[in-house]
């Protein structure tokens, strides 16, 4: 056990913190949250330069092999600068699936592609209705010659916009059970509605209607699919978890300097003990948050139970945290926060968005819950 | 980074779980398990000798002091294993306060003289810190000893000095340079607490134990090579020996146990017929302390592996206490809200009566003794610096302010 940065990911820290400060002024993040697209292609196109996009995979597909960590420490940068880009849909959580998926062929190349920032993509999973559960999706495929009908809808798609491919979970005809398939999102009778969220982020409704994909399509069936989709869904998670410790820490910072400032009454409002106090809570916030992820981050390659557990309690813990660090930052900022000129409540947004996707903090918490179970203690008779 | 644990740790934990299950009486787990702080003293000293016979009667010192040269994750592994098994944590004031301060600053014949007898358990330590008017604001403390020829002679009045009563020793902050900036005057003397002058009056708490005192000094004579360090070194002496414990603060193997036991009495209890722990809203409410006791454990992993820290240590440290006296309180609270109703039967303290009517016992091993460590568990937040405290150390060590 080791808390501290190899040489390596150190540089990975270095090498993201630099690349975000010369990219992700306020200003230039404010006009990519203004553009049609909602993010930067030029920077998608560093993140392939750089390998992030190949984060992670494994050495024979040509990627960046490395733990689960290295994803934590640069999504936890991209919490920082708020970086819009779709990476995590692309890199983390798509990527993963194919990655193990590589002997579709389908699925082999698409990776590639991605890694190469040629191809973006989304998983197209959640329902109308499901609120997080949607191990049993409407959505239908059907056997057609020697390809796929898929017939259904998808609702909150995220970076759905902006993605080439689509990776949707479905029930095959006739079975209760969930396979992926990788459709290209220009597919005929395949229809999305696109909209912002509240963080920036680009999402869409998507209705299949009829949409044929070839056999190869065919990612994965049965339990293996779901176990693969837990298993991604469970990083994806974790990864947020990183991304919100980033923004967490950032506007704690932003908030601290802000006291020392700003002057009412005659001195520094962070003279005051009743803002020190609010300040010190927020730290402890983010300590904390930053020590759950440790923890996600230690089972990530441990039994599913056990992974899916620990993830949970890392989502409850941060948005617990997340709550108090972005409220008490407006709070502590004061009306200037309320303005989208300033940074602080962007943060809050961000913080906002963090909660409800993969699962907001009651669905966790009864997830750990069940998970944990009632295991027998010592007892002296 | 990375999350690998050692190789030899699961051998380790064994060894040590092997051990405490051979050779800790069952009478005493059981008490400590009823009752489990403040530790009953002949307990502790029958269990510290044990320890000690096998050489773990200080897992942190110096091997040549009589410690086990153990990395910080073993330690960290044994007092897991020794309150899982309701065994007791070794001597607070003793082998982890003072101890490790005569093993920095004190003289050879300091060492040769208190050390041994502390790791058998043969004498009890207390801590004379607070004074009534000098709580946290402990520099302002008024207790002074002024040397006469070869004696330091101690008039004051201390408060909130755990075990006086049963202790052979204490440590003593005092005044001996009144003209010095307030840190600067403060020395560090180790004083018999059978010494002509010192009186003392236990204070009953609320939970019913008297384990409180206060400590009157008047005019009690004291050896001048009973001074540890330098004088005027005391505030620094006291510092080291708070900074040493960095973790402890955490109180993280205490509030495992007592999560253990929340649960415990949660499957035990039930409401409309249905065990607590299976209803959605009780179950919750375990979860979500839990998944906070899950941060709190890795926070400590975090400083005992040796993280280099983004943020200040002794800010770190803060923080740690604030969540560990919180999370003492808490665990306490679903233990209560668990019991119910049961939960306000007043025990007397050790008392582990399990009344039985038809072989069901009616009041279960699980209820003596929770009452009284929720309402110990107040004071988690004030002793060692009170959490609004902390805060400020927060402040102007992460921040500057």
């Amino acid at each position: 056990m080791d808390f501290n940065l190899t040489d390596e990911q150190q540089m990975l820290r270095d090498g993201a913190r630099r690349f975000f400060r010369e990219h992700y002024g306020f200003e230039q993040r404010r006009a990519l949250l203004a553009s049609e697209s909602g993010f930067s292609a030029e920077c998608w196109a560093r993140y392939a330069e750089l390998g992030w996009l190949a984060l992670g995979q494994p050495e024979e597909s040509g990627g960046w092999a490395c733990s689960f960590v290295e994803t934590a420490i640069l999504l936890e940068e991209f919490g920082r600068a708020l970086a819009l880009e779709p990476y995590l849909s692309s890199a983390v959580l798509c990527g993963y699936i194919l990655g193990r998926c590589s002997d579709a062929r389908a699925g082999g190349a698409a990776l590639q592609e991605m890694m190469k920032g040629r191809t973006r993509l989304a998983l197209a999973h959640e329902e109308p209705g499901d609120r997080y559960d949607a191990d049993f999706p409407g959505l239908v495929a059907t056997r057609r010659g020697d390809g796929f009908l898929l017939q259904g809808t998808k609702s909150c798609v995220l970076d759905a916009p902006a993605a080439d491919r689509l990776i949707v979970s479905a029930q095959p005809g006739g079975e209760n059970g969930l396979a992926l398939f990788l459709v290209d999102a220009a597919t005929p009778g395949l229809r999305m509605n696109a909209y912002p969220l509240v963080d920036g982020t680009r999402a869409a409704d998507i209705v299949l209607d009829g949409v044929r994909v070839p056999a190869a399509c065919l990612l994965a069936g049965g339990a293996a699919a779901r176990d693969l989709l837990h298993e991604a869904l469970d990083r994806a998670t974790l990864a947020r978890v990183a991304m919100a410790l980033g923004a967490m820490e950032s506007v704690l910072q932003l908030t601290a300097d802000y006291l020392k400032t700003r002057v009412q009454f005659g001195q520094p409002i962070g003279r005051f003990q009743a803002l020190q106090h609010r300040l010190a809570e927020m730290f402890v916030e983010v300590q904390e948050t930053r020590s759950i992820l440790c923890c996600g981050l230690a089972q990530m390659g441990g039994p599913a139970a056990q992974r899916s557990a620990m993830v949970s309690a890392a989502k409850v813990v941060a948005v617990n945290a997340a709550r108090i660090v972005g409220g008490q930052a407006i709070q502590l900022h004061g009306s200037i926060a309320m303005t989208a000129e300033y940074a602080a409540g962007h943060y809050y947004e961000h913080l906002l968005a963090f909660e409800k996707i993969h699962g907001d903090a009651d669905w966790h918490l009864d997830r750990f819950a069940r998970l944990r179970g009632t295991h027998a203690a010592v007892v002296h008779a | 980074m990375h999350f690998e644990p050692s190789p030899g740790d699961a051998v380790f934990r064994a060894e040590v779980r092997q051990f405490i299950r051979d050779h800790l009486p069952g009478e005493i787990a059981r008490r400590s398990y009823i009752c489990s702080q403040p530790p009953d003293i002949v307990d502790y000293r029958r269990w510290q000798r044990i320890l000690h016979d096998r050489g773990w009667g200080a897992p942190h010192w110096p091997v040549e002091h009589g410690g086990t040269g153990w990395t910080a994750m073993q330690q960290h592994l044994f007092m897991e294993e020794v309150y899982r098994a309701d065994a007791i944590d070794y001597g607070w004031q003793g082998t982890h306060m003072i101890g490790p301060v005569l093993i920095a600053f004190g003289s050879e014949a300091q060492k040769r003289r208190f050390l041994p007898p502390m790791l058998r358990g043969e004498e009890i330590w207390c801590q004379g810190f607070s004074e009534p008017n000098a709580g946290s604001d402990l520099a302002s403390l008024r207790t002074r000893a002024e040397l006469e020829g070869d004696e330091w002679v101690i008039h004051g009045q201390k408060i909130w000095t755990s075990d006086a009563s049963e202790a052979d020793w204490g440590f003593f902050l005092v005044r001996t340079d009144p003209a010095a900036k307030p840190q600067r005057g403060i020395s560090l003397l180790l004083v018999p607490m059978n010494a002509a002058g010192i009186r003392i009056r236990p204070i009953e708490v609320l939970n019913g134990g008297r384990d409180l005192n206060e400590v009157f000094l008047d005019g009690v004579r004291v050896p001048r090579d009973h001074l540890v360090g330098e004088a005027g070194q005391g505030w620094t002496y006291a510092k080291y020996l708070l900074e040493k414990e960095r973790t402890a603060s955490a109180y993280l193997y205490r509030n495992k146990r007592e999560l253990e036991k929340a649960k415990e009495i949660a499957r035990g209890e039930h409401a409309g017929g249905v065990r607590l722990i299976d209803t959605p809203e009780f179950a919750r409410k375990i979860a979500r302390v839990e998944a906070d006791l899950l941060a709190l454990e890795w926070s400590v992993l975090r400083i005992l592996a040796g993280e280099k820290n983004l943020h200040d240590a002794q800010a770190i440290v803060s923080a740690l206490k604030i969540r560990g006296s919180e999370m003492q309180q808490r665990v306490a609270e679903l233990q209560i809200d668990a019991l119910g109703p049961r939960a306000l039967r007043v025990f007397r303290q050790g008392d582990c009566s399990a009344e039985v009517i038809d072989g069901t016992p009616l009041w279960p091993a699980y209820i003596p003794g929770r009452l009284g460590q929720f309402l110990y568990a107040r004071a988690a937040t004030l002793y060692g610096g009170t959490r609004e405290v902390q805060k400020n150390i927060i402040a102007r060590r992460a921040f500057g302010l």
